[in-house]
């Protein structure tokens, strides 16, 4: 796996310094930037492809639920985790419904958080290599058209 | 004498005649003299006679003077014992009515210990009504206190579970630094001290919800309003970030002091405040004002916040228990009428001025310490 690149976002600092570090420890070569509002993520987002995005659901300002809205409006492939409330049942379906990959609620387990990140890297890895393969296929298939179309020239020439 | 005793026979005669008659003589002598000593001791027996006579007249003037006297004091003695008869008698009679008086005072002592029976009685289950009613009191108060938490769960869990999940990331990232065998200790310390602060931020929480739930005495001392508006802005001020509500704080130069519960208080300035939270949540400016200003008797603490308002005729009715404009299972309808209740019991007042669509205003007033010099502790 090339160099991953995730981005947290969260409103709580404790929580911007602790998650990254878990992430650092679990996950060989993993890059972690943070942003502690939707609007500094956005800014960061525009700037760099990440592999997967971590966000707060409950944060002043921009809420995670429009952060959502406006990461798949700018990065549709990227997949999304959000974090919700214990129990919140009711925002993390909406999440889902909304296009996130998955949600995570707190407390944090890490090794759910973890597993959980990896599919989504792993799926976001797939989903390009898929599109790479399908874009090849697509190149192969012109490129066979166009033999076709050549060869069926050359068999006409004969034929006269 | 001398011739005749010279005639001898004749002379004899004569003689003894003569001597008889001497002798006889003689006799009558004596006898006069004899007398004469009988009638001179007779004049002295007179005399004592008459002196004794005279003394005894004196005696018998004195006697008489003593008979008078004694005549009076018999009259007197007569009057009095009549007197004394008739307040005999009048005792006689006071003594029968007294008698029936006692007999009648028995009577109603009686009845009497009969009644002190019965309202003993009625003053036992008076105190014993009195007791279930502070009980009960004290119970409404603690229910007060929990619906005034109740509102204020769905904040306070997400306050209480961002340090705890900080605390498990925190911990677990040191097990894993431990685990890997990592090189260096100060890192993991550093995780560790991080978990702990986490830890004291939830436990503030905690002991700040302990303390507001906890069911106490109600007691009443100068209380500085400061601190206490402060602790109630603490437990929602997680949810005034989240939903962005800008809140200002002016007291005023002076330190305002009142009398009374800090908890109650508290609770009071809770549910406004909560009130106010929920009145800006779909307001283009979302700010909430808190304002004192110390009077000549109360101080008056005003919560300004720029929500929808209060439709008009509603503001009488939104002390009522129970009665809410929240959609069902958003709110108890208890916050202000609990509120009211508090401040009431503190001898306050509360009003709301509101026009609709501009926000609302609630003014209570307090009354300050009789003795402006006492301080709050």
């Amino acid at each position: 796996m090339t160099a991953v690149h995730v981005l947290i976002v969260d409103d709580d600092p404790a929580l911007l310094q602790a998650l990254p570090e878990t992430l650092r420890l679990r996950m060989n070569g993993v890059t972690v930037d943070t942003a502690d509002s939707a609007a500094a993520a956005l800014d960061r987002i525009s700037a760099r492809d990440y592999d997967a995005i971590v966000a707060d659901i409950r944060m002043p300002g921009m809420d995670g639920l429009t952060l959502l809205a406006e990461i798949l409006g700018r990065r549709p492939d990227t997949p999304t985790l959000m974090i919700t409330g214990h129990g919140e049942y009711d925002l993390a379906l909406r999440s889902l419904r909304g296009g996130a990959y998955d949600f995570i609620q707190k407390p944090i387990d890490r090794d759910r958080f973890v597993a959980s990140l990896h599919r989504a890297i792993e799926a976001h890895a797939l989903n390009r290599r898929e599109k790479d393969r399908r874009s090849a296929l697509g190149r192969c298939v012109s490129e066979l058209e166009l033999i076709v179309v050549k060869l069926e020239r050359e068999g006409g020439a004969s034929h006269e | 004498v001398e011739a005749l005793s010279a005639m001898p026979e004749a002379v004899t005669e004569d003689r003894e005649a003569e001597s008889r008659l001497r002798a006889q003589v003689e006799a009558l002598e004596w006898r006069l003299r004899k007398r004469d000593e009988q009638r001179r001791a007779m004049l002295h027996i007179m005399g004592d006679l008459n002196e004794v006579n005279r003394r005894l007249g004196d005696q018998r003037k004195a006697m008489l003077h003593i008979l008078v006297d004694y005549e009076k004091d018999r009259s007197g003695l007569a009057r009095q014992t009549e007197r004394l008869d008739s307040s005999r008698r009048a005792l006689l009679h006071i003594l029968q009515d007294s008698h029936r008086s006692n007999l009648r005072l028995a009577d109603s002592r009686k009845a009497m210990i009969h009644i002190m029976g019965d309202l003993r009685e009625t003053t036992a289950e008076m105190q014993r009504r009195e007791q279930e009613l502070r009980d009960k009191q004290e119970q409404l108060v603690q229910a007060g206190k929990l619906a005034t938490l109740g509102e204020l769960t769905t904040g306070v869990a997400h306050e209480l579970n961002n340090p705890l999940n900080n605390t498990g990331l925190f911990v677990g990232n040191a097990i894993d630094l431990i685990e890997l065998g990592a090189a260096d200790k100060g890192q993991i310390v550093r995780e560790l001290r991080q978990a702990m602060q986490q830890v004291s931020k939830a436990t503030q929480i905690i002991s700040h919800l302990r303390t507001f739930g906890r069911a106490a005495p109600v007691s009443r001392e100068p209380i500085s309003l400061r601190p206490v508006i402060e602790r109630a802005l603490s437990l929602v001020q997680e949810q005034l970030r989240l939903h962005e509500i800008e809140v200002t704080l002016d007291l005023g130069p002076e330190e305002p002091v009142v009398v009374g519960n800090p908890i109650q208080l508290e609770q009071v300035f809770i549910n406004l405040l909560a009130n106010a939270r929920d009145a800006v949540l779909d307001s283009p400016r979302k700010a909430i004002r808190i304002s004192a200003s110390v009077g000549s008797a109360t101080v008056e603490i005003a919560f300004v916040d720029t929500g929808h308002g209060i439709p008009s005729g509603l503001e009488r009715r939104i002390f009522d228990p129970f009665f809410t404009t929240k959609e069902v299972g958003k709110g108890t309808g208890l916050g202000l009428s609990i509120t009211y209740g508090i401040v009431k019991e503190h001898g306050g007042t509360i009003s709301v001025v509101s026009t609709p669509g501009e926000g609302a205003t609630f003014l209570i007033q307090l009354p300050l310490p009789a003795d402006k010099e006492t301080s709050a502790p």
